[in-house]
């Protein structure tokens, strides 16, 4: 038997800690380097539990009325900003989860918040427009109405970032208010990611397809025949896999040689119910799925973007949101009841061993 | 997820000033123990009193195919997708559209995402219409027409401001626009609450129980009388009437139940198309012929029965036996003969404008290939201008019925209860604009079997 390979993947899920927050939970994340888990619920519920421990360390109820809608962890980890129906954005500090500034965008859902990868800025994206804040809140640029309600935001580099609407992603330089390249297509965009380095734009559609862009040579590409919308992307580190999930499949695309165009994906086909979320390890090629059936799975993948799930949970009920911790040993996945798991992740290959720390 | 679990959803929609702000005010004013969440669009100068309300633009998404069956609305897969998370805070789920919405998109995205027909169900297109100025909208817009041929119930909105024929002449026009639709008066946009919300609407058993016979086919004819007669010579007798003439098909052997008297109604109806030949009084009546009974003359005037073995005669008349006080009488005893049932047909009549319905009705099974490519066919070709479809169909060897509706192009059919006893038959309505009837029924009549 050629085909077995003497040392698979292996991996696992191992017993972290599990809490509770108040509501439906929409968003979390690992601040402090991962000493801290973040976790924001639908009715504004903000709670802080020890990354180790599931301690609960603060915990704030109502901060947006109407509801919560969106939540950043600053890169270096100290601060954070909430986002919500009430057309507020709260920029708070971790330790104790004091709002450092409350920025009033006027009545409109304030529903993306992205911190560039410096964390010298902070997008903002509500109805038609985007704005960018510096780290203590001070209005650093706002953009023009775009033709539809902004899907997404990212950034592209430290001074460019990236929106999705219907028909468009425009690329803006902030610092020169200045629109650097616009990528125009006839479709409802409902998601967007970058690959690291800028180069590659891709978006799930509502027709129920991805379109990509290759902004170096103006290239795009369709892919079609998705069962549901895209609205689940994932690029990986090295930004050489895309895993897209529009169902209860995910379909990892190939920027290997002259793919992804032309060649077949990789498909995972863990999960009973549609993806509910989607997430790259921060490094290597792990991803980490949720479903609305409440499975949280990890898969190992290779090159072509095949993979072997090598750990699955059950989070029980659909899962909201997951995050890695920034040194990928931990998985957290929050679901609409509320609940809280955080696993320890451990995972072995021929090619690389980590976790056993 | 079973549709119980779903959250219903009713879609308001009418002209500015059609009263849509005045109705979902009193909506989520009444004491009817369900929380209301509110999507609106329109920015009107009339407050909403309380609930939960969510202003959103509206945003009409095209596809990049250019497909307008596939355009959704992105406002409402916006604030639904929401929604759904805070289902502990609401059960009930109204939108209002703006004056000019075009209905289609609005309900297509109930079909189209997947996400959203997971945790929702259109429960019905409710539409309000200002009475005092509905004619002159639907002459002058599209969207107008397209808001009455896509309602579940039609709110006939300030009657106090139109005389009662003017009324009458409005919702029979409305009615030829829009035959499954049910119609209610009100002032003030004062209207019961289980009108409009909880309507099942897209539930066909529901819309039969209410309006038993929004499938039925119209007819040249507007009665059927069945007599058992012996042999023997008879007179159908009529009085004066509203027409100085009548056309008539009188068919032998005519069966009594409901089956027997819609094939009778058939082949009356392919008589109907053929000239008509003219009786005078005291003329003999042929068998399986179109005639034209003259009653220009006053007073009594009798037509001559032939019978010559005993048998059961159906009359397929123009106009009901009432109207002219027609009578078959046994000539040589003078006396009455009764007839043994009578059936009311939904006659035929002008329609003006191009928004229309169509019902096909028939007995039997259809085969399951035929219809979808038949279906699949129309639906590719007119389904831009077909705006809503509902109905059942019999396929061959399914014990149940299966049950079908529509938005444009976008269709479902699933399997509902068990045929048992019942006769095995077909009802379909297609609410559209400019629609073939003809070209429709011929091509359903092909996946009959």
């Amino acid at each position: 038997m050629p085909d077995i390979e003497p040392f698979s993947p292996r991996g696992m899920f191992h017993e972290g800690w599990t809490a509770e927050v108040n509501d439906y939970a929409i968003a979390c994340g690992w601040a402090l380097k991962g000493k801290q888990f973040i976790v924001g619920d639908v009715a504004g519920g903000l709670f802080a539990f020890e990354g180790d421990t599931g301690k609960i360390i603060w915990e704030k109820e109502n901060t947006h009325s109407g509801g919560l809608l969106a939540m950043a962890i600053h890169p270096e980890g100290e601060i954070f900003a909430t986002s919500g129906q009430d057309g507020n954005v709260q920029i708070c500090n971790c330790h104790e989860g004091k709002v450092i500034k409350t920025l009033d965008l006027g009545k409109g859902w304030v529903e993306h918040l992205k911190w560039s990868n410096d964390g010298l800025f902070l997008a903002i994206a509500s109805s038609k427009k985007v704005y960018v804040f510096n780290e203590i809140g001070e209005e650093k640029w706002i953009s023009e109405d775009h033709p539809s309600t902004v899907s997404a935001i990212t950034w592209s580099n430290k001074n460019e970032l990236a929106t999705a609407c219907y028909g468009r992603v425009t690329f803006f330089d902030i610092l020169n208010n200045k629109t650097n390249q616009k990528l125009e297509w006839q479709g409802s965009l409902v998601s967007m990611e970058l690959s690291p380095d800028g180069d590659i734009v891709a978006c799930g559609s509502q027709d129920n397809s991805v379109h990509f862009w290759r902004r170096s040579t103006g290239m795009d590409a369709e892919m079609t025949g998705y069962p549901g919308k895209p609205s689940h992307l994932s690029f990986d580190d090295s930004g050489k896999l895309l895993a897209t999930s529009g169902s209860e499949r995910i379909t990892v695309w190939s920027f290997i040689g002259n793919g992804p165009e032309g060649t077949m994906p990789g498909e995972l086909c863990h999960h009973a119910e549609p993806i509910s979320s989607l997430a790259f390890s921060n490094k290597g090629m792990l991803v980490a799925s949720g479903s609305r059936d409440g499975s949280v799975v990890a898969s190992f993948l290779k090159k072509d973007g095949n993979g072997d799930p090598v750990g699955a949970a059950f989070a029980g009920d659909l899962v909201g949101a997951i995050s890695w911790r920034p040194d990928d040993c931990a998985l957290a996945a929050v679901n609409a009841k509320g609940v809280v798991n955080v696993w320890k992740f451990k995972v072995r290959t021929n090619l690389f061993s980590k976790g056993f720390k | 997820m079973s549709i119980k679990d779903k959250v219903p959803v009713t879609i308001l929609t009418g002209f500015l000033g059609s009263g849509k702000t005045t109705l979902l005010n009193r909506i989520l004013s009444e004491e009817h123990g369900k929380r209301i969440a509110v999507i609106e669009n329109e920015y009107g100068e009339v407050g909403i009193d309380q609930g939960l309300v969510i202003n959103a633009d509206e945003e009409v998404f095209e596809m990049s195919n250019g497909c307008i069956c596939c355009t959704v609305r992105g406002d409402l897969i916006r604030v639904l997708g929401n929604l759904m998370k805070r289902r502990d805070k609401f059960d009930y789920v109204l939108v209002e559209t703006t004056g000019l919405a075009d209905p289609g998109p609005v309900a297509q995205t109930f079909f189209m995402d997947e996400e959203i027909s997971s945790e929702f169900t259109l429960d019905g297109i409710v539409t309000l219409v200002d009475a005092a100025h509905i004619d002159q909208q639907l002459g002058r817009s599209d969207e107008s027409s397209e808001q009455v041929a896509f309602a579940d119930v039609l709110v006939l909105n300030k009657t106090d401001l139109v005389s009662d024929d003017a009324l009458d002449t409005l919702e029979s026009r409305l009615r030829d626009m829009n035959r499954m639709t049910r119609i209610i008066r009100a002032e003030n946009a004062k209207v019961p609450i289980e009108t409009v919300l909880n309507l099942s609407a897209f539930d066909l058993d529901q819309i039969l129980k209410r309006r038993p016979t929004f499938l039925e086919p119209e007819y040249p004819f507007e009665w059927t009388g069945v007599y058992d007669l012996d042999a023997g010579k008879y007179e159908l007798m009529l009085e004066e009437g509203p027409d100085p003439e009548m056309s008539l098909v009188a068919l032998v052997n005519q069966g009594e139940s409901e089956e027997e008297l819609k094939d009778g109604a058939e082949s009356s109806v392919r008589l109907y198309a053929e000239k008509a030949n003219t009786l005078e009084p005291g003329n003999t009546i042929p068998y399986g012929d179109h005639i034209n009974l003259k009653l220009e003359d006053k007073g009594n005037k009798s037509f001559i029965l032939n019978i010559e073995i005993p048998t059961k005669i159906g009359l397929f008349t123009q106009h009901t036996a009432e109207e002219f006080n027609m009578k078959v009488i046994k000539s040589d005893e003078n006396k009455e003969i009764p007839f043994n049932t009578e059936r009311f047909w939904q006659a035929e009549h002008e329609h003006d404008d191009e928004v229309g319905s169509i019902a096909i009705e028939r007995f039997g099974d259809v085969d399951p290939e035929k219809l979808n490519t038949w279906m699949g066919r129309l639906l590719s070709e007119k389904g831009v201008d077909i705006f809503r479809t509902k109905g059942f169909i019999s396929y061959a060897g399914n014990p149940r019925r299966i049950v079908f509706q529509g938005v444009h192009m976008l269709f479902t059919a699933q399997p509902d209860e068990e045929w048992g006893n019942e006769p095995r038959r077909n009802q379909l309505v297609f609410i559209g604009r400019n629609l073939n009837e003809k070209e429709m029924q011929e091509g359903f009549d092909k996946c009959l079997i």
